[in-house]
């Protein structure tokens, strides 16, 4: 799945670089002066005006507090379903710090981990890579929780019309941090008698042999994983206190997510951890304290 | 593949469900636009906007024409600028060509080029058709991900895959959601949109569990889509646009188990499954939209 994530990283990294471009770049400014998008230069009454006027402060000096449900895109094997809650402080009605926690609460299995389940062959040859296919989803590696901090840029905010009826604020929330994971992979252990014929296991730290590698197959092992984190988020309020989130949040981090000897080494271990991009998809309720919003000039 | 599409329905919903009762609270408040001075430009906005015009009520209509009052007293008080709306789709053709990227296919990468042509007959309906181009020539099994061969070698598991030619789908857009933004000294205007349609998808399957007999033709499926997208206007006729949509069709995808020599294997009616499978290819597309025609004129009141 290496390609795949590598893939993934640089569609999303495209994405992301086209856009900043167009928003940010100097071709853009330039450009839009001559045919662009709206100056706030403005002769008359409003000459020398700011740009806007009355602005909420939503951010600045406010303390926001989010609980959240998310679920994971793009899984190999198993999607993880999170609820978990963040809080960031602005100091800067643009820039602020967070932390965030959530923990996975549920896991939905993908239509190729029930391909497998249902259709999967042992052989010797592949004896340690699927002991027993309807115990299959045992052995996948999963998330158990997730945490992290991150450092909050807001530099683009608006206000936005649904249906030219109702009308409120927004604001993008882009981060970047570091996250901190735990994850439950299948337990190391040796195929033998040889790789490419197994018939029993050795699992790491105990001394007896496994027929059948049956045991193996469902032993856990547990670790703490640091990954790099960052991602987007759209904000809309609604009250001075009350406002919507849709985060998406990527964390690329390495882990054996079908609990399989990747490199054909004859051996479960840290080598077969593959590079995943893992991402996830947010939905939060922003709750703003203190509840007062305060304007501009 | 199969199950991201309901993510934009749900983002819908939910903004769809919270502002309203909250409605009074987001109104501008008299801080930007007073009520009475604002009256002129909501006029001029309404331009062949169906929702606005029965959102709008009929406060205005049922007051007739108003004497002024005599003025008594001088009056010092701050005029505030009404903003027009800033690009008008009333009555425009939008074109728009962009890249097409699958996020949800784990076994095959697909790229697609695509062009879409709407007529705007509102200001926020439009009725257009969009064409995305998948087959380039190159083989497809060069483009299949590395998960294809250790599920072969891990799981003893194939997989049947289908390569992609090309889509058609009539679609019709709505955008309920447009706002602006400011960058440094600039403001930006966007829109969101909702879009759906239904059209037609081909598809071939790829001959993986008897290539030395079995071959396939393109077949055409009735497909649809729905997305929503994200459109920032660089000019009043120039945008730039971002969209996720999942294409959905039932697809039917070579069989797996062979007949046997003289008992049906060279028989092509035993090659592919017996029943569809429903595929979702979820995507993001980038691109640009020019409207036309390039200048357009507001509708002022008199």
């Amino acid at each position: 799945m290496m390609m795949l994530a590598k893939q993934t990283l640089s569609r999303i990294s495209l994405v992301a670089a086209l856009a900043m471009c167009l928003l940010l770049g100097d071709g853009l400014r330039s450009s839009v002066s001559s045919v662009g998008a709206q100056d706030v230069h403005v002769s008359g009454p409003l000459a020398g005006a700011p740009a806007v006027k009355k602005l909420r402060i939503w951010r600045g000096m406010r303390l926001h507090v989010e609980p959240f449900f998310a679920f994971t895109i793009g899984d190999e094997y198993a999607r993880s379903l999170i609820v978990g809650a963040e809080a960031r402080f602005h100091f800067l009605d643009w820039l602020g710090i967070g932390g965030w926690g959530g923990y996975t609460v549920g896991k939905l299995d993908t239509n190729l981990a029930k391909e497998v389940r249902d259709k999967g062959v042992t052989t010797n040859a592949n004896r340690l890579d699927l002991p027993d296919r309807q115990n299959f989803t045992e052995q996948t590696g999963r998330v158990n929780w997730w945490s992290g901090v991150e450092l909050h840029f807001v530099p683009f905010r608006g206000k936005l019309a649904m249906f030219q009826k109702v009308f409120f604020d927004a604001d993008l929330d882009f981060f970047v941090g570091a996250a901190f994971v735990g994850i439950e992979e299948r337990t190391n252990a040796v195929g033998l008698p040889s790789p490419g014929d197994v018939s029993e296991c050795q699992i790491e730290g105990d001394p007896n042999l496994d027929l059948g590698c049956l045991g193996s197959q469902t032993s856990r092992s547990k670790r703490t994983a640091v990954a790099p984190s960052f991602g987007v988020a759209f904000s809309a309020f609604f009250q001075d206190f009350l406002g919507v989130s849709f985060r998406w949040r990527g964390i690329p981090f390495s882990y054996n997510t079908g609990g399989t000897d990747n490199n054909n080494d004859g051996q479960i271990d840290s080598s077969d951890r593959l590079k995943q991009f893992n991402s996830m998809f947010t939905i939060g309720l922003i709750f703003v304290l203190p509840p007062k919003t305060k304007t501009t000039d | 593949m199969r199950d991201f599409g309901g993510i934009a329905l749900l983002i819908a919903a939910l903004l769809t469900a919270f502002p309203t009762a909250t409605q009074a609270q987001m109104e501008f408040s008299l801080d930007e636009v007073d009520e009475g001075e604002a009256e002129p430009a909501k006029q001029s906005e309404s331009q062949g906007d169906l929702i606005e015009e029965l959102a709008a009520g009929d406060d205005d209509a049922a007051d007739g024409p108003a004497e002024p009052a005599p003025q008594r007293e001088a009056i010092a008080e701050e005029i505030y600028a009404v903003q027009q709306i800033y690009a008008l789709r009333l009555k425009r053709l939008e074109l728009a060509p962009s890249v097409a990227i699958t996020l949800n296919d784990p076994y095959l990468k697909h790229y697609g080029l695509g062009l879409a042509m709407n007529y705007w007959f509102t200001n926020v309906l439009a009725l257009g058709l969009n064409f995305i181009w998948y087959d380039w020539g190159t083989n497809p099994l060069e483009r299949g991900t590395n998960i294809i061969p250790r599920i072969q070698n891990q799981f003893r598991l194939g997989v049947p895959i289908n390569d992609w030619q090309m889509g058609l789908w009539v679609n019709f857009s709505y955008v309920p959601f447009y706002g602006k933004f400011k960058v440094r000294k600039k403001i930006f205007q966007w829109d969101s949109y909702l879009i759906g349609g239904v059209g037609f998808m081909r598809t071939q399957p790829i001959p993986v569990f008897d290539p030395a007999v079995r071959s396939f033709d393109w077949q055409t499926n009735v497909a649809f889509n729905v997305g929503i997208g994200l459109r920032i206007f660089l000019t009043r006729y120039l945008t730039f646009f971002t969209e996720f949509r999942a294409y959905m069709w039932p697809d039917q995808f070579e069989n797996v188990d062979v007949a046997p020599d003289g008992a049906g294997r060279s028989d092509p009616a035993t090659w592919l499954q017996s029943d569809s499978t429903f595929v979702a290819n979820t995507s993001i597309q980038i691109g640009f939209t020019l409207f036309l025609p390039v200048k357009f004129e507001y509708r002022l009141p008199k």
